[in-house]
């Protein structure tokens, strides 16, 4: 029976606290390019012209279709070659998430967006709003609150997925504890507290999720799924 | 410097990639029978009214939602052979984080469709005699199960997605083979580029099932 020795394992918690800082810097960069890209990209869908809408729906269903690892060592191994640009693992894991989940933000956009009523759109045509002031001023202000939860559990799964980074040599937590683990010989140790971090470290953002959600219900706003 | 596409030092290795597809399709196949069945039992558990069923069911769902799947992996590969000392293959440690990663995010699907079904056709399932599980199986699941369609069909997307994490220990699935041709003919850009649309042409039409179902059965019943 194996006896349990966390002792090895807390003794070098800074390094894996090191890790944890970084999974929170790419998660926090994807998020920072993700979101903006995301509105973009779903602006672009249900734009009326046809190749632009064609264009966007088709890298939506691309990057939601294709799994992130494929296209994180895509952007790490392929892409520096094709333009012949040095690629860090890092950067190569900023890019990959911000499109990766720019896609799927882009969705909930969109999903927010034609969620308003269209008299919103046609009250601030009434008023003499372009098409582009009555979005920025009427539709989105209020599509955005509908859209919080969704955003808040994409961002999960973002958070989630950036597990992933560990496999092109990316100091992240779970990198640090792939390290840890052979560095010690105690994966059991290791892994265990790596699990329970990322548990609380997610249990903590699910449950402002639904705290989120249920100040939200409470004031009166559906909330899109 | 312009690259000179060339993908016929990938499909030279089609057998390659082929051993790779059938990983795929077979470690897909398995999580998926095996996450959404045992989901649908916890997705029952967690709607019971005994606090000594639903808690269990609970505690599960939330440990499995809340830990990334690589995590899990990473853990029945090499930290469980030190406890049971029982050696874990890649096959094993893979298939089983991903099902238990799909029993908790199903069980949750599963639940929220029986929630769901309005209270009435319970008390309807009684009027005529017929018992709990009765009830459970032949009105409410059966209802249910129609509008749990479109998210199970998306769940079942994301675990086709997941498959590629077998990879990280070295389970032969299609990104793994495609590892093994890019090192072996230095062709990173043509091996990972073809199973990118590999996995595109695969899920596309997954996708636009999803959108009909969701059209069909989201919104009227």
């Amino acid at each position: 029976m194996h006896e349990w020795d966390f002792a090895a394992t807390l003794a070098d918690m800074d390094f894996l606290l090191l890790g944890l800082w970084n999974t929170m810097r790419v998660f926090a960069l994807a998020l920072l390019f993700g979101i903006p890209l995301g509105l973009c990209i779903a602006l672009g869908r249900m734009s009326r012209i046809p190749v632009l809408s064609q264009v966007s729906s088709l890298v939506i269903e691309f990057f939601r279709t294709t799994p992130p690892l494929v296209q994180l060592f895509w952007f790490f191994f392929a892409l520096p070659i094709l333009i012949s640009v040095q690629m860090t693992p890092f950067v190569a894991s900023v890019i990959t998430f911000s499109i990766q989940s720019s896609a799927f933000f882009a969705e909930i956009f969109r999903g927010g967006i034609n969620s308003i009523d269209k008299g919103q759109w046609e009250a601030a045509k009434a008023i003499g709003m372009s098409r582009r002031d009555s979005l920025r001023r009427i539709i989105l202000p209020q599509a955005v609150k509908r859209m919080i939860p969704a955003f808040a559990e994409r961002s999960i799964e973002l958070l989630k997925t950036t597990t992933l980074i560990s496999t092109v040599s990316y100091a992240d937590l779970m990198f640090q504890a792939n390290e840890l683990a052979s560095k010690t010989f105690r994966p059991l140790e290791v892994y265990t507290v790596v699990a329970v971090m990322y548990f609380f470290l997610i249990l903590v953002f699910s449950q402002l999720t639904i705290l989120l959600e249920y100040r939200l219900a409470k004031s009166g706003e559906g909330t899109l799924r | 410097m312009q690259h000179n596409w060339n993908f016929a030092s990938v499909f030279a290795y089609w057998d390659v990639l082929l051993i790779g597809l059938w990983g795929t399709v077979y470690i897909f196949a398995i999580t998926c029978v095996l996450g959404l069945g045992f989901g649908l039992v916890v997705g029952m558990m967690r709607y019971s009214k005994a606090w000594w069923i639903s808690y269990p069911a609970r505690v599960f769902v939330e440990v499995f939602r809340n830990t990334p799947v690589l995590v899990q992996i990473i853990w029945f590969f090499f930290a469980l052979p030190v406890v049971t000392g029982v050696e874990v293959s890649a096959f094993t440690a893979a298939a089983l984080g991903i099902t238990l990663n799909t029993i908790a995010f199903s069980a949750e699907v599963f639940r929220g469709g029986i929630q769901s079904i309005e209270r009435e056709q319970w008390e309807a399932g009684k009027a005529i005699g017929m018992n709990y599980a009765q009830t459970m199986r032949r009105i409410i699941l059966y209802q249910a199960l129609k509008r749990m369609l479109p998210p199970l069909t998306s769940r079942g997307i994301e675990v086709f997605k997941m498959s590629t994490l077998a990879s990280v220990v070295a389970y032969s699935e299609t990104l793994h083979q495609a590892k093994l041709i890019a090192s072996y003919e230095f062709n990173p850009i043509e091996a990972y580029t073809v199973v990118a649309i590999m996995f595109f042409l695969v899920l596309l039409p997954l996708v636009q099932l999803t959108y009909v179902l969701e059209r069909r059965f989201g919104k009227s019943d």
